[in-house]
């Protein structure tokens, strides 16, 4: 074994490098063995899970994690100085399955001869013991120059791999970069030839001051936040209710952009409502602890849920300010890190006496009555729309009365023989489920006969001698061999209908297409004791068999009659035929419906959506020879029946129902809000460690408390949330300053310092550059935790500077960059990808704040999901193009145009990078990016110049910089292509250019506009165009 | 027939409709046109399968809500005896109710149905499944499922995810993390909704088919019931297929410009994935739409198979995936959460599925496809044996229950014809054989090849796997 590791001295550095994966930081073996960089981790990954902490999964009570438990005489698994004596050794170099450690069982591999070496020299050196890194406190390096000091110490980790920094980026590469890195937005054509055209020293740092400078710093940094504080506008779970915390949005918003200090912003978010005087902005702040799911499911103890939300705030301060899994010792302590069960419910009685009950939805107090400030631009925005779309809808009304008269005229002929808005249909099959016989009569009356089932289902399927079907009547008829003479065969002689289906089929085919009913009425409803019961017209529409139609009660035994009204009229093709089914499947059956009748309509409107008869009937009835002697309350039912069915009075009224809905919503933000906070109990809960995490399974109670091996509890403070906060933030908490110090490396580099921000334990990644991560820690604390000091620092050195591309070899040596010998190269974030999308073609609405807004979403995926319970309409107006962070964000389903993007049901601080077909569609169909594709080629089409010139606007728009003869080239190629195709093909061209809500540009041409959106498609489609470079 | 040989013949059959430029991207990245990859990446963990498997994929007939093992499955007639009377302490032994039950009395109520014994086997069917009282011979029933979740969310997570707090993979991600992708024109976990019209009480999270930490790569995409069975999936109307091909291979020489100048391989696969994209248009719209399907295969599925987006219909996309060789296949049929009416709500979710669930064994099994396809029918958990609301009458429903229910199995590797495990005379607690859900797991990886203990990922510094921490056993009783 021995001679195994001093051959692999003996190879050259090159070689080594090889041998070891960069994660690895093996002692060289001129140095004496660091117990936290090389002993610790292999212990950890191999031993602690039985020989850890965890006294519940503990083995041969032997543990490995304190120098006590190793070296007791029971044992004797490490014997100081004597490597040879120690059981430890022999163990794991053992060869017989019984004796060799870690055991078969475990499927962990036996430890390679490196890791045994280790522990070999170790042990010989005298089985030192120290504490794992993170939880030592940081210390400025003595080597660590005056400035410059993250270009020295990733330059002396390059020099010792023997390499060295890149060149620094193109100027138009880095502008691009730092301006997504601090704003979120790429920096427009302007901005970027101003900073090309500057030659001074100064001009790179001009520029990370106007961004640290723009109202959009404060909403790139809230994305970070929100993804950590788990933040969205929904409860999550069964209900998921709408809540209103977006003011609490805007309040991070509004810290970042005033560079709050890190403390104070940690503090007001912990327990801003104990501060002395506390504002309502310091209340609010609190939200952050709130934003968990709330779980309001029926037959749900809603202490289990109180207690999953406390637990849920103790995890998100693990993760995000700790940089620990505390969510392990929520069933135990512990296998790793020096977290005891017990540490962990002290941790949750800092949280445990909120005034809150477990609730959901408009329950879920305590709350803070709040009016936000930020909701002028909103309401201005959504009353421009109802203004803009008022007189449109007003004109086309007043248009409707000329076309109006004349078809007043027209009707008033044909009505003299008579109306009748309903035709009865024939069928032409009549089908029963369970058997019932049913006959047609000539009048198309359908009888029920033979045997008499429980519950049937019968079909109905005629064809419709109707242009087009708007909607259905149905009318149940008493008859005299039924019971009682009423409606039934069953014992009662009532009916009970559950569900109707209306499906359509063309001849021959397979497929049966649903048709969807808005409306039923019926003359006549039994009463309804609930909501699951057997009465209300209503209820056959919801496919549950539990409610329905009956007419039980009714005083006098007489037709009944039931209308639906089709969602949309449906134009029927010669061979589509109407296939109506009858569902009677109640709970205790023998209800089926003995005698119906089915008609059709063709009207719109009232005539199917009510009872009372079409005005066309009435207007039959009134027998008047001339339209001006119609009643006037008969006219304007006549003119509404008119309207329904004037095409070109809908789209105007559709808009403005839009328009006047969306803008009720905005106004119901901007007036009094519930937000959700903290604030305690008047009497305080007790805490008891729950056994396994199992809420109601309460051990020994604890007091509030902390972790002792982490830090102490500062002297002084009371323990309160307030208390809790401030040791968070201590000097002495080894831990935090790190942990955000190395969110923000992150955010910069595509990965931390510490790849794993979740876990600083014994499990996570250690540091690739350990001094520098400690040197920036002390660095953001002793300098006030100011957020913008530390970006400067990190976007100013030439480290960040260094071009992103790597040689085959670099990227063979260090493909994941561990060594920083070259700029960072990875795929925006999405939310980053639609912002750039709606900034590069002109579209972005940059106000900051506000309610939620609801950007382009296929239809249907909430409906879907929810069974209709929830729908999406899109934001119209200006609302439309704000930026991603407002997005109105659903727990049970996020936003569909984001992908890897956290899915804010717990806190989430890692990062997903994937790369799938299915981004690929969202970027090339998403109406967003179409829509931003359609004006970038307007503005192309704008612009006078030749083609090439045009082409090279776009590339300045979308890419920062110009494109290379060689991708001109392919550019050229496409949009000739499409040009040639769109020339030939207008009707093409005009379709495709209807997109989102605004129609194209009237002074170009279509087929132009339609060919240079393609290509304008094809560049925010680019690698380059969607990667942080 | 091999998954393969399917999956290339489907390909083959499709091959001619893709352009030159397609064919000119794939050599241009040394890769063979019909390769068996998905993007050249997904080819699943060195050494999985670590056995050989007896299922190259799985069908989950995920029945949400949890359908009652005493009406469907689990008969005792011994019951009738009891109706009405206190469930007594010794069977309840302080197991927890929901609080729609906590404060009324545990009356027991005998089951609503009537039962019959079916096939060679002579398996326990309930009236309300005579279809699948047909197929008995083929199914293989485990009666003694147990889980440890009362409410819905937390136990669909665990049945789905092996643990009741979201966030970790489930096990549709599991499989195609482990085993890659046979398949090059379709995404290898595929998830169908049942369309209904009412409302549901327990909407169906997306976490249920999430990859957690594993790479979103391997997460579930659903094939929605819209003019979009995939999201994105349509151009826009105007923009025709030879310009979008163009437009792909423009991009596609751009952005292999960028890779030659900054080598970073990531856009490599980019451009694959694009491809992928341009293919999925082509391979999703023919797998959905059900036209060329004859009469009798309707008519084997029920009338409910013509309407799209029915479970029945989804039964049959099932069955034309599994023939295009994609791995893991998950349906969910909502609204099987009877609290009340047993003979209207939970037969009506019988009369959704029976029919088509029982076609589908048939169907895979005169195709040949139901040996290596392991087909998996059942819900969250089971009913509890008292009656909620006034026990006898029709107006009862039953309660939650996590510590029996019935499942069953086909194909696969699977014995058929036989009934494994036993509740008490209550079917209240298990009384043999019991298999919680994490056994159920770590049964299926074992008929695909795997070793559940072996198929791990590290995350947050401990190594994860779907059946988590607790002891998991496969259930050896149940393997052909």
């Amino acid at each position: 074994m021995f001679s195994l590791s001093l051959r692999s001295i003996a190879l050259p550095p090159a070689w080594r490098f090889i041998l070891l994966p960069l994660t690895a930081w093996s002692a060289p073996v001129t140095e004496p063995v660091s117990f936290s960089r090389d002993v610790l981790p292999i212990l950890s990954n191999n031993c602690f899970g039985c020989h850890g902490r965890d006294e519940s999964h503990r083995k041969a009570d032997l543990r490995l994690d304190t120098r006590e438990g190793a070296t007791s005489d029971d044992v004797r698994a490490v014997v100081p100085g004597k490597p040879e004596a120690s059981e430890l050794m022999k163990r794991i170099l053992a060869t017989d399955d019984d004796e060799i450690m870690p055991p078969p069982k475990s499927h962990k591999p036996p430890l390679t001869t490196e890791q045994a070496g280790v522990l070999r020299r170790w042990i010989a050196e005298g089985a030192v013991w120290g504490k794992h890194w993170a939880f030592e406190q940081p210390v400025r390096s003595p080597s660590a120059p005056k400035s410059g000091v993250i270009d020295h110490f990733v330059s002396a980790g390059l020099n010792k791999e023997r390499l060295s920094f890149s060149p620094e980026a193109a100027k138009h590469t880095l502008i691009r970069r730092v301006s997504f890195d601090l704003t979120g937005l790429p920096p427009t054509v302007e901005e970027t030839d101003e900073f090309l055209r500057d030659t001074t020293a100064d001009a790179y740092g001009k520029v990370v001051q106007r961004l640290l400078a723009s109202p959009h710093f404060g909403e790139r940094m809230a994305m970070w936040w929100l993804d950590a504080a788990r933040y969205a506008d929904t409860d999550g779970f069964q209900g998921d209710d709408n809540r209103t915390n977006w003011p609490w949005r805007d309040w991070v918003v509004g810290a970042f952009n005033a560079n709050m200090r890190f403390d104070q912003f940690t503090i007001e978010q912990f327990a801003g409502d104990l501060l002395p005087n506390a504002t309502t902005e310091q209340k609010l702040a609190t939200c952050f602890h709130r934003n968990h799911m709330t779980n309001g499911e029926g037959g749900r103890d809603p202490e289990e849920s109180r207690v999953d939300y406390v637990i849920d705030r103790v995890n998100t301060v693990g993760t995000t300010w700790l940089g620990l899994t505390l969510g392990c010792t929520q069933c135990h302590s512990h296998k790793f890190d020096p977290i005891s069960h017990a540490d962990y419910y002290s941790l949750t009685a800092f949280f445990n006496s909120i005034d809150e009950d477990g609730k959901a939805g408009v329950a879920a107090k305590p709350y803070l009555a709040y009016r936000s400030s930020l909701t002028t631009r909103a309401l201005a925005d959504a009353e421009a729309v109802v203004a803009e779309r008022a007189p449109a809808e007003a004109r086309a009304r007043s248009a409707a009365e000329v076309p109006f008269a004349a078809w007043l005229a027209a009707r008033l002929a044909e009505v003299r023989g008579g109306f009748s808005a309903w035709r009865v249909l024939k069928a032409s099959t009549l089908e029963s489920s369970e058997g019932t016989l049913l006959t047609a009569e000539a009048d198309g009356t359908v009888q029920a006969g033979g045997p008499n089932p429980k519950q049937d289902d019968y079909r109905f399927i005629a064809t419709v001698p109707l242009p087009r079907l708007t909607g259905l009547k149905l009318e149940v008829l008493p008859h005299d061999a039924h019971t009682a003479g009423k409606f039934s065969r069953g014992q009662s002689g009532e009916f009970i209908l559950t569900d109707i289906k209306v499906q359509v089929r063309r001849t021959g085919s397979s497929q049966l297409r649903d048709l969807t009913v808005n409306s039923a009425v019926a003359d006549y409803s039994a009463p309804q004791k609930d909501e699951r019961s057997y009465g209300d017209i209503k209820g056959v529409l919801d496919d549950d068999p539990r409610n329905g139609w009956t007419t039980k009660g009714a005083p006098a035994t007489a037709p009944h009659t039931a209308i639906f009204a089709l969602t949309e009229p449906l134009t029927l093709a010669p061979d589509e035929e109407l296939v109506f089914e009858l569902r009677q499947r109640s709970t205790e059956g023998d209800a089926n419906i003995g005698r119906f009748r089915l008609s059709a309509s063709d009207q719109r409107g009232e005539a199917v959506h009510g009872m009372r008869p079409a005005p066309l009937a009435d207007l039959a009835t009134a027998a008047v020879d001339d339209a001006a002697k119609i009643e006037p309350e008969l006219r304007a039912r006549l003119f509404g029946q008119f309207l329904e069915d004037h095409a070109p009075y809908q789209g105007p009224r559709d808009a403005l129902d839009r328009a006047k809905r969306q803008l009720g919503e905005v106004k119901a933000a901007a007036g009094k809000l519930n937000v959700m906070v903290l604030a305690e109990r008047a009497v305080p809960r007790d805490t008891f460690v729950l056994e396994r995490g199992v809420w109601d399974k309460h051990g020994e109670q604890v007091p509030p408390g902390v972790p002792a091996a982490i830090a102490a509890w500062p002297e002084g403070e009371a323990k309160t949330r307030l208390g809790l906060a401030r040791w968070v933030v201590s000097r002495e908490n080894p831990l935090t300053a790190r942990v955000l110090v190395n969110h923000l490396w992150q955010m910069l580099f595509g990965a931390g310092l510490v790849r794993t921000p979740e876990d600083f334990g014994l499990q996570g990644e250690r540091p690739t550059h350990p001094e520098l991560l400690d040197w920036l820690a002390v660095e953001f604390m002793e300098s006030g935790w100011d957020v913008k000091h530390l970006l400067t620092l990190m976007v100013s050195s030439a480290t960040y500077r260094q071009e992103s591309a790597a040689s085959a070899g670099l990227l063979a040596r260090d493909p994941q960059n561990r060594l920083l010998a070259r700029g960072p190269r990875f795929r925006l974030p999405s939310w980053m990808l639609r912002d750039a999308a709606l900034h590069a073609a002109g579209l972005l609405n940059p106000v900051i704040g506000g309610p939620p807004v609801k950007p382009y979403q296929p239809e249907g995926v909430w409906e879907e999901m929810f069974m209709g319970r929830f729908r999406y309409e899109p934001s119209e107006g200006a609302a439309q193009y704000r930026r991603t962070l407002y997005a109105f964000w659903r727990r049970a389903i996020a936003p569909t145009f984001l992908f890897d993007s956290a899915q804010r049901r717990t806190c989430e601080v890692g990062v997903s990078r994937t790369n799938t077909p299915l981004q690929a569609l969202t970027l090339l169909n998403d109406k967003t990016y179409l829509e931003a594709s359609r004006a970038l080629a307007t503005a192309m089409l704008r612009f006078e110049g030749g083609p090439r010139q045009r082409l090279q606007l776009l590339a300045r728009h979308v890419l920062s910089r110009e494109a290379s003869e060689p991708e001109l080239t392919v550019l050229q190629r496409e949009l000739s292509r499409a040009l040639a195709y769109y020339r030939t093909h207008p009707d093409d061209a005009a379709t495709f250019l209807r997109i989102g809500q605004h129609a194209p540009d009237g002074a170009v041409s279509l087929p132009d506009l339609a060919a240079h959106t393609v290509v304008a498609s094809l560049a925010l489609n680019l690698d380059e165009a969607i990667t942080h470079e | 027939m091999s998954s393969l040989d399917i999956t290339r013949r489907y390909f083959l059959g499709q091959c001619t409709g893709v352009s030159l430029g397609a064919m000119a991207l794939s050599s241009l990245l040394g890769r063979a046109a019909g390769a068996t990859t998905a993007g050249g990446e997904a080819i699943g963990l060195p050494g999985v399968p670590h056995v050989a498997p007896k299922a190259k994929r799985v069908i989950f007939l995920t029945q949400s809500g949890g359908p009652s093992q005493i009406e469907l499955f689990d008969e005792k007639p011994g019951l009738m005896k009891w109706a009405g009377v206190e469930l007594p302490d010794s069977v309840r032994q302080g197991q927890r109710v929901t609080t729609m039950t906590s404060n009324q009395k545990q009356l027991i109520k005998p089951a609503a149905t009537k039962f019959a014994r079916h096939g060679k086997s002579g398996a326990t069917i309930s009236e309300w499944l005579p279809h699948l009282a047909r197929v008995a011979d083929d199914v293989c029933f485990i009666k003694s499922m147990h889980t440890d979740e009362i409410n819905h969310a937390p136990a669909m997570t665990k049945f789905l995810t092996g643990h009741q707090i979201a966030g970790r993979p489930s096990i549709g991600s599991w499989v195609s993390y482990g085993l890659g992708s046979t398949n090059r024109n379709l995404p290898d976990f595929l998830v169908l909704i049942s369309k209904m019209q009412r409302p549901s009480d327990q909407p169906l999270y997306d976490h249920y088919w999430g990859s957690g930490f594993l790479p979103s790569r391997y997460q579930g995409v659903k094939l929605r019931n819209a003019r979009d069975p995939v999201l994105y999936l349509r151009d826009p109307d105007g923009l025709p297929r030879e310009l979008r091909r163009g437009m792909l291979d423009g991009l596609g020489e751009l952005n292999q410009l960028r890779l030659d100048q900054t080598g970073d391989p990531e856009i490599a696969t980019r451009i694959r994935q694009y491809e992928m994209a341009y293919r999925m248009q082509a391979s999703v719209p023919e797998l959905t739409d059900l036209r060329g399907e004859p009469d009798e295969v309707f008519n084997l599925y029920g009338s409910d198979s013509r309407r799209a987006g029915s479970y029945a219909a989804n039964c049959i996309l099932a069955r034309r995936l599994v023939e295009r060789g994609v791995r893991f296949i998950q349906l969910f049929h909502p609204d099987w959460d009877h609290h009340s009416r047993l003979t209207s709500w939970c037969s009506a979710r019988c009369r959704d599925t029976d029919q088509p669930s029982a076609a589908l064994v048939t169907d895979l099994k005169r195709r040949g496809l139901l040996d290596d396809t392991l087909v998996v029918w059942g819900g969250e958990f089971g009913r509890g044996v008292a009656g909620q609301g006034q026990w006898d009458s029709s107006e009862a429903g039953r309660d939650h229950h996590p510590r029996c229910f019935t499942m069953w199995l086909a194909g696969g590797g699977v014995k058929p014809g036989l009934t494994y495990g036993a509740t008490d005379d209550f079917s209240y607690n298990v009384a043999e054989n019991p298999v919680h859900v994490r056994d159920l797991h770590a049964t299926i990886m074992h008929l695909l090849g795997i070793e559940h203990e072996r198929l791990t990922y590290r995350f947050q510094g401990l190594d994860f796997r779907l059946t988590g921490v607790e002891k998991a056993n496969v259930v050896r009783g149940i393997l052909a």
